[in-house]
C-alpha cells in the first residue's frame, strides 16, 4: 500500500497543551517530517486547529492516538496524499 | 503503558510543571502564605520559650520540630485535597467543552503534576519558615545563651519575612524594599505582642 505523505486534519483541542506543543509533539512522531498548525477558531475553553502533517511514511493511527493523548479530538480528515505528490488542477466542477 | 513508563512520564510532567506560570502562580501563593505562618509560629515559639523559662535550646528544637511536622503536613495535605477538587472541576469544564473524556491524557496528567508541585511548595514554605529561625537554638550552650539564641532566631525570622516580601515585590514589580518592609514588620509586631502575653513579662 502506498505510504501516506500528507494528512490535513481538522481538530478540536483544549488551550493546554498549547498549539506549539501540539505541533512539536506530532512532528516528533516516526515518519513525520514537518507539521503546520493553524488556528481556525478560538472558543471559551477550546480551539479549532488545522493540522497539516507531512512526511515520507506517516502512520495515521499514531498521529490520531497522539492527538487524543494530548486531549484533542479529530473532527475530520480534510486531505490525504498517498504515494507521489499529485498537483491539484482545476476541473469544470470547481 | 508500563509502570516504569508511567513513572517517567509523571516525573517529566512534574519537572515541566515547575516551568508552568499558572502552576507556579498558585504555588507561590501557597509557599509564601504558609511560609508566613511557619515563620510567625517560629517567632512565637522562640520568644515564649525564652520568656517562660525553657532551660535549653534542645527543648526548643523539639517543640519546633513538632510544629514543623504539624505545619508541613498541614501545608501538603490541605493543598493536595484543595487542588484535587479545583483541578477535577477544571478538567470537568474542559471535558464539557471538548465533549469527551480526558482521563489518562496529557491534559489530566498535567493537572496531576500541577497538584504535586502546588502541594510540595505549600509544604516547603512553612518548613523553611519554621526551621531556619530554629538554627540558633542548636548552638545554645555551645556559644550562645538562651537570650542570644532567641534574639538571633527572631532576627532570622524577621529577615525571612522581609525576603518573602522582596520576592513578592519583585514578582509584582513593586518597590522591593517597601514590599519587604511590610512583611518584615509583621515579625516585629508578633514579637512585641508575645512580650506582653500572660507570662511574657515575668
Amino acid at each position: 500500500m502506498a505510504p501516506i505523505k500528507r494528512v490535513v486534519i481538522d481538530i478540536l483541542k483544549p488551550y493546554e497543551p498549547t498549539t506549539i506543543e501540539f505541533a512539536q509533539e506530532i512532528s516528533d512522531l516516526k515518519g513525520v517530517k514537518g507539521v503546520n498548525a493553524t488556528l481556525l477558531e478560538t472558543d471559551h475553553k477550546v480551539q479549532n486547529i488545522k493540522l497539516t502533517v507531512e512526511g515520507k511514511k506517516i502512520e495515521y493511527d499514531a498521529v490520531k492516538t497522539k492527538i487524543e493523548d494530548l486531549g484533542g479530538t479529530v473532527h475530520s480528515v480534510d486531505q490525504i496524499v498517498c504515494g507521489q505528490m499529485v498537483e491539484e488542477i482545476e476541473t469544470p466542477q470547481d | 503503558m508500563s509502570r516504569i513508563d508511567s513513572l517517567i512520564r509523571e516525573l517529566r510532567e512534574t519537572r515541566a510543571a515547575f516551568g508552568d506560570e499558572e502552576v507556579m502562580s498558585i504555588s507561590r501563593r501557597y509557599f509564601v502564605g504558609n511560609g508566613f505562618d511557619g515563620t510567625m509560629t517560629s517567632i512565637g515559639i522562640a520568644v515564649s520559650s525564652y520568656l517562660s523559662g525553657v532551660p535549653d535550646g534542645a527543648t526548643v528544637l523539639m517543640i519546633i520540630a513538632g510544629a514543623a511536622v504539624g505545619l508541613g503536613t498541614s501545608g501538603v495535605w490541605s493543598v493536595w485535597e484543595i487542588e484535587r477538587a479545583e483541578k477535577q472541576a477544571e478538567l470537568k469544564r474542559i471535558e464539557d467543552a471538548m465533549l469527551r473524556d480526558l482521563e489518562e491524557t496529557e491534559v489530566e496528567e498535567r493537572k496531576h503534576a500541577g497538584r504535586r508541585v502546588n502541594a510540595f511548595m505549600s509544604g516547603l514554605g512553612p518548613m523553611l519558615g519554621i526551621l531556619i529561625p530554629a538554627i540558633p537554638f542548636a548552638f545554645e550552650g555551645v556559644f550562645l545563651s538562651m537570650l542570644q539564641a532567641a534574639a538571633i532566631s527572631v532576627f532570622l525570622a524577621t529577615t525571612l519575612l522581609f525576603l518573602f516580601g522582596v520576592y513578592m515585590g519583585r514578582i509584582s514589580k513593586q518597590t522591593w524594599y517597601k514590599a519587604g518592609f511590610r512583611m518584615g514588620l509583621a515579625g516585629v509586631v508578633v514579637t512585641v505582642i508575645n512580650l506582653f502575653l500572660p507570662g511574657g513579662a515575668q
